[in-house]
């Protein structure tokens, strides 16, 4: 036809497991341009591993796990790396933990992977295969402090049901680039939840493909950005085969000084995916001043023969009628405040299948909650409550109660 | 379809303003752009010794600046063959006898003096290659001390205007291709609305490519005073050539307290023009900027219009409209910077691919610190009538401040077949059902034009959409 004669897409432009491929990005590149490079602490310059990240799996019982060398055939064949990073921590991860859930195999319980950082640069790599017709859940936890910079592979079989959970519950200081690839077979069912909290930059691309249709992806994601902290969700979902369906949710809150979230959301429906339904959504909720939201949901579509497509990005701050309406019920400002945070977070978070780890967000989101309000609007009314019930820190159960 | 089984449709979806005029001009003119093309534009023009210092800064600039990528393909674009400037005829004309034959019956063909004999426009300006050959204000505008003029004349007659505005909304290097206007910008209209005027009547310009190759470089500079209204509509038009043209404007707008503008493009340029425009507004408290943008025309445009809101409770929007054919390419979308408390955008876009056409919306929204209480929607609908044509959607929100609103929605769609089965079961072939689709689809953004303009897009869909079935 003519018009194009570069690649496809101008989103994701080339793929390579050599590192030299891409070049050390200077900031301006446009997967590079939210990211404060100075604080990757050289990861995009080829810094040596100098450091360790623990790496324990407590593993269902019907499930394999094994610790490989680079040179397993089974490890980086679904994922080639996408951008410099990437491909910096394919080629200098020792180890690789590789997860394998046979045919036909229900695991009873979560497998939980405890990634911890113990200071200083590190690569990894993880593989987690469902063989056809598997049904696994694994949980990611990323705790400790770590430059870390990661590649993780789903391969998701045909009638494959995986869900995966990954938990940035990092230290402050620590700085995590990851890529997660799902590759989804016919029929295949992908669920992933990312929860980002801790770190002090953390870039995280999940991405989706699939091989054959009937495939099905949720990608949901929730954060909670602090002072001087940058979040960062990469997404990319290509579909590039008929029937296939993709869903995704974002949502995150910001508070204080120097709070940056980057939500990037690429779609591209190429004219093979006939019948592809797709919708994407990020929102993001801004409670005091001095954040940045950028929030970018791109969509390439290349067929007219979709089910549906779509996508929607809204930011704002808390809406005044919801807590006039719960403060015209009693309730004080600051309790008011952290229940329209719990119920636009809470969407989400109600969505994780696994009991613990669904308490465990719900802590962790109201604990950063208690962090904010060192300044702006939230210190204000804070210290208004505070006022109202002389009882600093009480938790916003203990408030609720009474 | 084959026009063969329906002769009566032979003469439909031909590009209507495809002719070629004679062209002694633009035969003998120059190809190739250099420091001595730069001198000699300005030296024709006997310009202030500051403008060629700017057009000297945008040479520079233009070879400095990397060609942008990130959108449609650009690397076609021949820049030592382009013919830079081509002086069609030695002087202006008073009335439309006295241009030249066949300039005089292009424009006849394209109606224009018709419209200005109705009185349907309040003012005409029309651009025939590098310059402006007829312009005309309606006397009691003139009066009224409204100013439209030529840029080449505004520049001569109104030099500390010119001084101050001048490439202060739109900056030398602000992008490539402003650079290179910059450098080489010819005619464009000047238009100044003294405080309080409303010019209830659109003032229009008219720009035509005839030569090939040729490279039109307008430059505009709107300003509307305190309190003052007007609105401006440009319509674009060029042969069918082997090779390619390119049309690459700068439009300048500043809206001033309390005032409002309205700036209305039909860019119909033919499939061989590649059409790269920086448009950009500042809008100051309580003022109104409105785009409409219709593309439906040339091979690739890539033209995003911008609203800076600089003063509280101003107001943008955008509203626009494109259609891709077989082998375009429209990358088109708006900016919208909220620099200011209380601020409001709206962007609505509404694409049409056909025919292995591409089309993009690619959009930003910047809230900057201190915009509180700032509101943006971005509503983007894009309907695809086949299996081969692309559509895309980029739109950036960056939001530096707590106390917003800001929303982006984007649905893509296909002509359902339950659409097409009803019209047809009351008796519309299926191309006139799906004509009427799409102009229903169209319809929020084609009832702001002015009448003339609305009725003329409706026949150019019905035009593109001919043949889009089967």
């Amino acid at each position: 036809m003519g018009v194009e004669t570069r690649p496809l897409s101008t989103l994701h432009e080339r793929t390579s497991y050599d590192v030299a491929d891409f070049p050390v990005p200077t900031g301006r590149e446009e997967e590079w341009r939210f990211t404060p490079l100075r604080r990757l602490r050289d990861l995009h310059k080829g810094a040596e591993a100098d450091g360790k990240v623990v790496v324990d799996v407590d593993a269902a019982p019907e499930v394999k796990v094994e610790t490989v060398g680079r040179t397993d055939e089974r490890v980086g064949k679904a994922y080639v790396p996408a951008d410099r990073v990437s491909a910096q921590a394919y080629a200098s991860f020792a180890q690789a933990t590789l997860i394998t859930v046979p045919k036909e195999v229900v695991a009873t319980s979560p497998t939980v992977v405890t990634l911890r950082g113990e200071g200083g640069v590190a690569y990894g790599h993880t593989t987690v295969v469902l063989e056809p017709f598997a049904q696994a859940t694994v949980v990611l936890d990323h705790i400790g402090t770590a430059t870390y910079a990661d590649n993780v592979e789903f391969v998701v079989g045909d009638g494959a049901s995986l869900s995966v959970f990954s938990l940035q519950n990092w230290a402050d200081d620590a700085v995590h680039l990851s890529h997660q690839h799902a590759r989804l077979g016919r029929d295949a069912k992908f669920t992933s939840f990312t929860v980002s909290l801790g770190g002090d930059v953390v870039r995280i691309a999940p991405s989706v493909a699939y091989d054959a249709p009937g495939g099905d992806a949720e990608l949901y994601g929730v954060y909670f950005v602090d002072k001087d902290q940058h979040i960062e969700h990469r997404l990319l979902v290509d579909h590039t085969t008929p029937n296939c369906r993709s869903r995704v949710d974002y949502r995150g809150a910001l508070q204080d000084e120097g709070a940056h979230t980057v939500w990037i959301g690429d779609v591209i429906i190429r004219a093979e995916a006939e019948g592809t339904d797709t919708y994407e959504l990020n929102r993001n909720l801004v409670l005091t001043d001095g954040t940045r939201v950028d929030s970018v949901p791109n969509l390439e579509i290349l067929t007219g023969e979709v089910a549906g497509a779509g996508h929607a990005s809204a930011s704002g701050r808390l809406d005044d009628q919801h807590l006039f309406y719960l403060q015209a019920r009693g309730i004080p400002h600051d309790v008011a405040r952290r229940m329209v945070v719990r119920g636009f977070l809470g969407q989400l978070v109600d969505k994780i299948t696994v009991p613990d780890i669904q308490e465990q967000v719900r802590t962790a989101i109201d604990k950063e909650l208690d962090r904010g309000g060192a300044s702006g609007a939230a210190g204000a009314a804070k210290q208004a409550v505070r006022g109202a019930s002389d009882e600093p820190g009480a938790t916003i159960e203990q408030e609720l109660d009474r | 379809m084959t026009t063969a089984a329906h002769p009566e449709l032979e003469g439909l979806g031909r590009y209507k303003f495809g002719w070629a005029d004679s062209d002694a001009a633009g035969a003998s003119a120059r190809r190739g752009l250099n420091e001595e093309v730069v001198r000699d534009i300005s030296a024709k023009k006997n310009e202030p010794e500051w403008m060629l210092d700017l057009r000297l800064k945008g040479l520079r600039l233009f070879g400095k600046k990397p060609m942008p990528t990130w959108g449609a393909d650009l690397s076609a674009i021949d820049f030592d063959n382009i013919k830079y400037f081509v002086r069609s005829t030695e002087k202006q004309a008073a009335s439309w006898d006295e241009l030249p034959a066949d300039i005089k019956n292009t424009y006849d063909k394209l109606g224009i003096p018709e419209a200005e004999k109705q009185r349907l426009i309040a003012g005409v300006a029309a651009q025939y290659e590098s310059e402006v050959v007829y312009h005309q204000i309606r006397e009691d505008l003139e009066k009224q001390g409204v100013i439209f003029l030529d840029t080449d004349t505004g520049l001569r007659e109104h030099p500390e205007i010119f001084q101050e505005y001048f490439g202060s909304v739109i900056p030398v290097g602000d992008n490539k291709f402003a650079a290179l206007n910059s450098a080489v910008w010819s005619g464009g209209s000047f238009i100044y609305v003294p405080p309080g005027v409303h010019v209830e009547i659109p003032l229009q310009a008219y720009f035509r490519i005839n030569t090939e190759n040729m490279g039109q470089f307008e430059r505009t500079l709107i300003i509307v005073d305190e309190g003052a209204y007007v609105h401006y509509v440009e319509g674009c038009t060029a042969p069918i050539y082997k090779s390619d043209s390119l049309h690459s404007a700068v439009v300048e707008i500043v809206v001033k307290k309390d005032a409002r503008c309205r700036y209305t493009t039909i860019q119909n340029w033919s499939n061989n023009v590649y059409n790269l425009v920086t448009k950009r507004a500042v809008c100051y408290e309580g003022g109104t900027m409105e785009w409409v943008d219709g593309n439906i025309g040339s091979k690739v445009t890539m033209k995003y219009p911008a609203v800076y809101l600089m003063g509280e409770y101003a107001k943008g929007e955008t509203l626009s409209i494109a259609f891709a054919g077989e082998g375009q390419h429209q990358d088109a979308g708006a900016k919208m910077v909220h620099n200011a408390p209380n601020t409001s955008s709206t962007i609505i876009s509404k694409s049409v691919a056909r025919g292995g056409g591409r089309t993009s919306y690619r959009g930003l929204v910047q809230v900057q610190e201190g915009a509180e209480h700032s509101k943006s929607t971005v509503k983007c609908d894009a309907l695809l009538v086949d299996q081969i044509s692309r559509s895309d959607t980029y739109p950036y929100v960056d939001v530096r401040e707590d106390d917003v609103e800001m929303g982006h929605e984007a649905t893509v769609s296909k002509v359902s077949e339950d659409q097409l089965f009803y019209l047809m079961s009351r008796g519309l072939t299926e191309d006139e059902a799906m004509a009427m689709i799409v102009r229903g689809f169209v319809e929020p953004i084609a009832r702001e034009l002015p009448m003339e303009y609305a009725l003329e897009l409706n026949r150019l869909i019905e035009l593109q959409m001919e043949g889009a079935v089967g």
